[in-house]
């Protein structure tokens, strides 16, 4: 019940902050796959920023243990390609179409519907691609620094520094 | 760059600020409740919720609904409270207003296109959720 109430504050919090951002909006989601306007981009990256540092000091520290997908080569391209052609045609992303509706933009539910229709779909393919594409290029629970076979701490500089110039990019040429 | 917060009419803040803010939230969810931010696993749940109510049988005997169970758990509340995030800024805001149609959706297929854009926004959806839980994210 505690770990309920955590969630939906959790929620909460984060749904406020996607509305303030304004990336619940299909025009920006859009806009970023058309490159023309790329705020999801500088919020995403901005979060991605701030929590990857967060997180690996809690690392560091003994408090928190990571919790890694698989890297499975097959379903992250096949997945990752189906994913971003479904998205160009809705416009939101599952957390996104959810937070659309709170502002009012009720074509996202005809989006959840579809979702849900997706996530039915998949469980009735799942033993198939078990045995296919889901054994394509596993390489098991892999991090960047991991893979590379360095710190972290090397890792989190270049990945800070990436973003930077990207920002620096975006905000020069006014997207 | 304008960081401060309610600068523009639609009570938006500057996305680098929103999106770090967000990051935070990630952390100290992580540090606090060791739950890691996700909102497709969500999908499965409700998806299966549904299923279950017209055939009970068959959600039961899907490997993928074992391993996903049917149930509220504290993604499906983060979820939920995404929706409630997202209607109290808008509301706090003035920004929320019920809309059919995006607008770069209307420049381009014009202000009777609803059914069009059910279609598109009902198709993508599924599409888009079969590939996300195929790369597990």
């Amino acid at each position: 019940m505690k770990l309920l109430i955590y969630g939906l504050v959790t929620g909460i919090a984060f749904g406020f902050l996607l509305q303030k951002g304004r990336v619940l909006r299909y025009d920006k989601q859009l806009g970023a796959l058309r490159l023309i306007d790329m705020t999801i981009v500088k919020f995403m990256f901005s979060s991605v920023l701030v929590a990857m540092v967060g997180i690996y000091l809690l690392v560091e520290l003994g408090q928190v243990e990571l919790d890694i997908k698989k890297t499975i080569l097959g379903g992250n391209i096949v997945g990752g390609l189906l994913f971003g052609i479904g998205w160009g045609f809705l416009g939101y992303c599952p957390g996104t179409a959810v937070g659309a509706v709170g502002e009012g933009r009720w074509d996202a539910l005809w989006g959840i519907a579809g979702m849900l229709v997706g996530a039915a779909l998949f469980a009735e393919a799942f033993p198939l691609l078990q045995r296919t594409v889901l054994t394509w290029g596993d390489f098991g629970k892999i991090t960047v620094p991991q893979a590379l076979g360095v710190s972290p701490w090397l890792v989190i500089p270049v990945f800070i520094a990436g973003g930077l110039l990207l920002f620096w990019f975006l905000e020069k040429k006014n997207l | 760059m304008n960081f401060k917060p309610g600068h523009d009419a639609d009570g938006g803040w500057n996305p680098y600020l929103a999106g770090a803010l967000s990051g935070l939230v990630s952390i100290l969810s992580v540090w606090l409740v060791g739950k890691f931010l996700g909102a497709s696993t969500t999908f499965v749940r409700a998806a299966g919720m549904l299923e279950g109510l017209v055939a009970p049988e068959r959600v039961r005997s899907l490997e993928y609904f074992v391993k996903t169970a049917p149930k509220i758990d504290w993604q499906w509340m983060f979820v939920v409270g995404i929706f409630l995030g997202a209607l109290m800024s808008a509301v706090t805001s003035g920004s929320f207003r019920w809309r059919a149609l995006p607008d770069m959706w209307e420049e381009r297929f014009g202000a009777h296109s609803r059914s069009r854009r059910a279609l598109y926004a009902f198709g993508g959806g599924t599409v888009a959720m079969f590939g996300a839980r195929m790369a597990d994210g």
